[in-house]
């Protein structure tokens, strides 16, 4: 039998219905993110509660995301990004939470805050810049599942691949890691520009803030 | 050979050289010995793996030169045989106070104490020492544990030391 | 109009790296940041209560530790009065010598080290590297990495590497839980090459740690400092907590050095608007003080950010040398790519290179740089036979020696045969003969075929919860039937039992002796004296397969 994605969706929205959890799919979210986007909203909606369902990733992103800015370092909006993590998720049959990080803007920890707060212990963790890492909540902070230090390698596929692989450790899967890249000459082209990204980054960081949920509406 | 009677008869060899003025390089020799049976060893027995293998010692007794393959594919020896023990560290750090490296011998020091926890301890208090970690009280049990169980009284100290500075400067554990 | 000489310049390799300029309130400055402290010190009732204008009160973390344990007290005020100008000059003097320079240089606080360092241009610093590198003889560490963590290619490039001269080796993985593997690779494959190279896997701390305890590596280097509180918390540790971790490398029998370098702290977003030359000289301090015998540092993997502002390459040079001046090993970087230019990269590395350092790349690529798991280093493979014939153009001795096409495939295949053997006998997934074929022959691992990644990481997971140690290497290269490697790796743990390369600036030659600071200490003091390339070296420094000889005509 074929399954495309569509048939997918509805088989785990049934599913989770049926055990009565379809009050955590925020069916807006994931329906209804249309084709051509062109920005997103974004809503803090209170301190993150710990996750207790095991069917979901927790994407965290750091202090000036989407806000203070809004594209990576090679100029992919921060709304396609979020969009391709989540279409990735979906695709596996799971649902996602966004959260922002605050105490750091150091991606590992951003993933493992996030990785801590989410039910299946599996999140991810994107700086503005591009930089993700896939955490498990078990792992120290700056070990990782999968890490992608070279942001201006990442694309949309990638950024996909990423939220696919998330879902499936999620589910307990070994999936094949997302195959890393490497160009060595993408330090000499854009570490002193990531520096500059990273110190504005860094600008909003607030040690005392505890990671807040976030509501986001792509447009 | 006790130090007192070594040094006996080297002052016996020096007066009898003054006589008959031979015989240095025994002497010498015997000067050696005692200088290496003395607590202080200096750069002068350095590399002692190589000088004076046969005063090192694992921290299950055997020689370093007991370690071959043959010991090892017979299972004479096993891992925890091939081991530093506190006293080849201490060793090692009076050498490096020889050549002026105070720090460098401290650290050892530290690490001579360190020898008789067991690895999956360590790892443990090497990660509660890191950032947000541990609450003060927890750090300041690891000491006493430290203290108590292995006798580590410098790394006791240094950890109620850095529980200390991590309460002033907020370092200790916050919860999410 | 266009120029078209600007059009051509414009195209240039130069140009297509990243420069920025000064902005010193955040702390892209290299040198000389307008807000760096002024050196002082005060001391009262044998403690320092007052560093560069700090009074201890005011001590973050970073001052309390350096104050506590980093700065020798008793001569301290005394230098600290004299003339930094006047010490510049003693660096650079050879009726100075070494040993009468660290009399004064570790009574120095960080303000002032750097104060003394500023006061000299590129040239002087590079007479006073050859005075202060601790080690006798220079020497050279590589990486040993690839994309796909393939562990048969990194036992051959590892053998290889070895043959051609690097006496220490790096390995970092692409996926973090094949390090196991790739730990196994470099181990087996460098005594491969030659018995008593040292090697390491740089991940995680604690982990790094663990892999090191079993005897995985012999050494340890990933161990990284910060010179601002918060970078140092970012990066998941405190002076306490590393200094902590020195002293269990060392419990261990193990050797280890930290790593720190310029532009760290502005990367990670904390520099509190200090030039990134004063806050690498913190690092250096906090490693000192935790009593570590080493560094290695020069920007390191932030090359791109010092290199991007005006001086930076200069403030490379003067961290590697405060290092020295601080008596620690210098293993100077080297090691990542910063530039599209071959000019600047080669300019970038004669300065550590024409004086000789400890480790002068940290490491040199043993790989074509597509495969290079630092994100690509200055120098790689493809670079070997330039970088021998810059030695033998200078007649000065980088680590390398150049080697014969058959030597190389002969060690290659013997490496990937062994860790085949070495992977059958400890039950872990089969290595094909077709791989050690590919293995023997490959350029890079575009030249390799693929593993099964997942049972890979499920075996190299398994090993490290089955408890595996080098003593069940050690035996299990015996039982496949390669007696010499099992005796060289067990050599290797040996050394962790005398302690002997715990010192500064050790390495192990063949006969697995120890070399270091402390039994072939730097003695230069002018012309013909220190360190100088015997008859035998030279011969095979200049010895360059494809130079004619007047016979052949």
């Amino acid at each position: 039998m074929a399954i495309d994605e569509k048939l997918l969706r509805n088989i785990v929205e049934e599913v989770l219905k049926e055990m009565n959890l379809d009050n955590t799919i925020d069916s807006n979210k994931k329906e209804f993110i249309p084709e051509e986007i062109s920005n997103m909203e974004i809503k803090e909606i209170g301190d993150v509660k710990k996750g207790t369902l095991p069917n979901e990733v927790v994407i965290g992103v750091a202090p000036a995301f989407g806000v203070h800015q809004t594209k990576t370092i090679t100029g992919i909006p921060h709304y396609k990004v979020l969009r391709e993590i989540i279409a990735g998720i979906e695709e596996e049959g799971l649902n996602y939470r966004i959260i922002r990080v605050y105490r750091s803007s150091d991606v590992a920890f951003v993933a493992h805050d996030s990785a801590k707060l989410s039910g299946s212990g599996i999140g991810i963790g994107i700086q503005s810049k591009g930089t993700t890492v896939i955490h498990q909540k078990d792992l120290f902070p700056l070990s990782n599942l999968e890490l992608f230090p070279q942001a201006p390698l990442l694309d949309l596929e990638t950024f996909r691949e990423i939220g696919r692989n998330a879902a499936k450790y999620a589910k307990g899967e070994s999936p094949n890691p997302v195959p890393v890249r490497n160009d060595q000459m993408a330090r000499p082209k854009y570490q002193a520009i990531a520096a500059l990204l990273h110190i504005k980054e860094t600008q909003y960081v607030d040690g005392n803030k505890k990671p807040q949920e976030l509501n986001v509406e792509f447009k | 050979m006790d130090q007192e009677r070594l040094l006996k008869q080297i002052i016996e060899e020096v007066m009898k050289n003054i006589n008959n003025g031979d015989d240095t390089a025994k002497i010498s020799n015997d000067i050696k010995t005692l200088a290496n049976n003395s607590s202080e060893i200096d750069a002068s027995s350095y590399p002692l793996g190589e000088k004076i293998p046969e005063k090192i010692k694992t921290p299950t007794g055997k020689l370093l030169t007991e370690i071959t393959l043959d010991k090892v594919i017979n299972e004479e020896i096993n891992s925890s045989d091939i081991r530093i023990a506190s006293e080849t560290l201490e060793m090692q750090a009076q050498v490096a106070e020889s050549v002026n490296r105070h720090a460098f011998a401290n650290n050892l020091r530290r690490a001579s104490e360190l020898i008789s926890v067991p690895d999956d301890r360590l790892l443990e208090i090497y990660n509660a020492l890191r950032p947000y970690r541990s609450s003060k009280d927890e750090l300041y049990d690891i000491a006493k544990e430290l203290e108590e169980k292995y006798n580590c009284r410098i790394n006791a100290n240094f950890i109620r030391e850095a529980a200390d500075v991590y309460e002033v400067r907020g370092r200790l554990r916050k919860d999410l | 109009m266009k120029s078209k000489r600007f059009e051509i310049l414009a195209k240039r390799p130069v140009n297509q790296d990243g420069y920025i300029k000064e902005w010193a309130e955040v702390g892209l400055i290299a040198m000389d940041s307008p807000n760096d402290p002024r050196p002082s010190i005060k001391i009262e009732n044998g403690k320092i209560v007052e560093l560069d204008g700090k009074k201890r009160k005011d001590f973050d973390m970073l001052d309390s530790f350096i104050a506590d344990y980093a700065i020798k007290i008793d001569n301290a005020e005394k230098v600290m009065a004299m003339d930094s100008v006047e010490l510049a000059k003693k660096l650079v003097d050879i009726n100075v010598s070494r040993k009468e320079i660290l009399n004064l240089t570790l009574s120095m606080t960080p303000a002032k080290i750097v104060e003394v360092v500023s006061k000299m241009n590129v040239l002087e610093m590079m007479m006073a590297v050859t005075k202060m590198r601790a080690r006798k003889i220079p020497t050279n560490q590589c990486h040993v990495t690839n994309l796909r963590d393939n562990p048969i290619q990194i036992a051959a490039d590892a053998a290889e590497a070895a043959i051609r001269g690097f006496d220490e080796q790096e390995t970092t993985v692409g996926i973090v839980r094949y390090a196991p593997f790739n730990a196994l690779g470099i181990l087996v494959g460098a005594q491969v090459g030659r018995p008593g190279v040292l090697t390491q896997c740089a991940v995680e701390e604690a982990t790094e740690l663990n892999l090191g305890m079993r005897g995985f590596t012999s050494y340890a280097e990933t161990v990284s400092v910060y010179g601002t509180e918060a970078v140092f918390m970012d990066g998941d540790d405190t002076p306490w907590s590393k200094a902590f971790l020195a002293s269990c490398y060392a419990s261990r029998g193990l050797k280890m050095r930290f790593t720190s370098g310029t532009g760290s702290e502005v990367q990670m977003g904390y520099s509190e608007g200090k030039s990134m030359l004063y806050l690498e000289a913190r690092c250096l301090y906090v490693t000192k003080g935790a009593g570590v015998q080493g560094t290695q540092n020069g920007a390191v993997s932030c090359v791109g950010v010092p290199a991007g502002v005006p001086g930076g390459i200069r403030a490379i040079l003067a961290e590697n040398l405060i290092a020295m001046m601080l008596d620690l090993e210098c293993a100077s970087s080297n090691d990542q790519t910063f530039t599209h230019s071959d000019l600047r990269r080669v300019a970038r590395t004669l300065m550590q290179l024409v004086p000789g350092t400890d480790f002068i790349c940290s490491g040199y690529s043993a790989t074509p740089n597509y495969d290079n798991m630092f994100a690509g280093s200055n120098w790689d493979a493809e670079d070997y036979d330039d970088w021998n014939i810059i030695q033998r153009d200078l007649k000065i001795d980088g680590g390398l020696v150049p080697v014969t096409e058959e030597e190389v495939v002969k060690v290659r295949n013997k490496a990937a045969k062994v860790i085949q053997g070495l992977f059958r006998e400890l039950g872990l997934p089969e290595i094909t003969d077709e791989e050690v074929e590919a293995a023997t022959y490959a350029n890079g691992s575009k030249d390799m075929p693929e593993r099964n990644v997942v049972e890979d990481l499920k075996a190299a997971q398994e090993i490290m919860n089955r408890g595996v140690t080098g003593v069940d290497i050690v035996k299990a290269l015996y039982s496949a039937g390669f007696e010499d490697i099992a005796e060289s790796v067990l050599n290797m743990l040996k050394e962790r039992v005398a302690g002997d390369y715990l010192h500064t600036s050790a390495i192990v030659n063949k006969d697995f002796r120890v070399i270091s600071a402390v039994n072939y200490p730097n003695d230069y003091a002018g012309p013909q004296t220190g360190y100088q390339i015997s008859d035998e070296k030279w011969a095979e420094i200049s010895n360059i397969r494809n130079a004619v000889s007047p016979e052949d005509f």
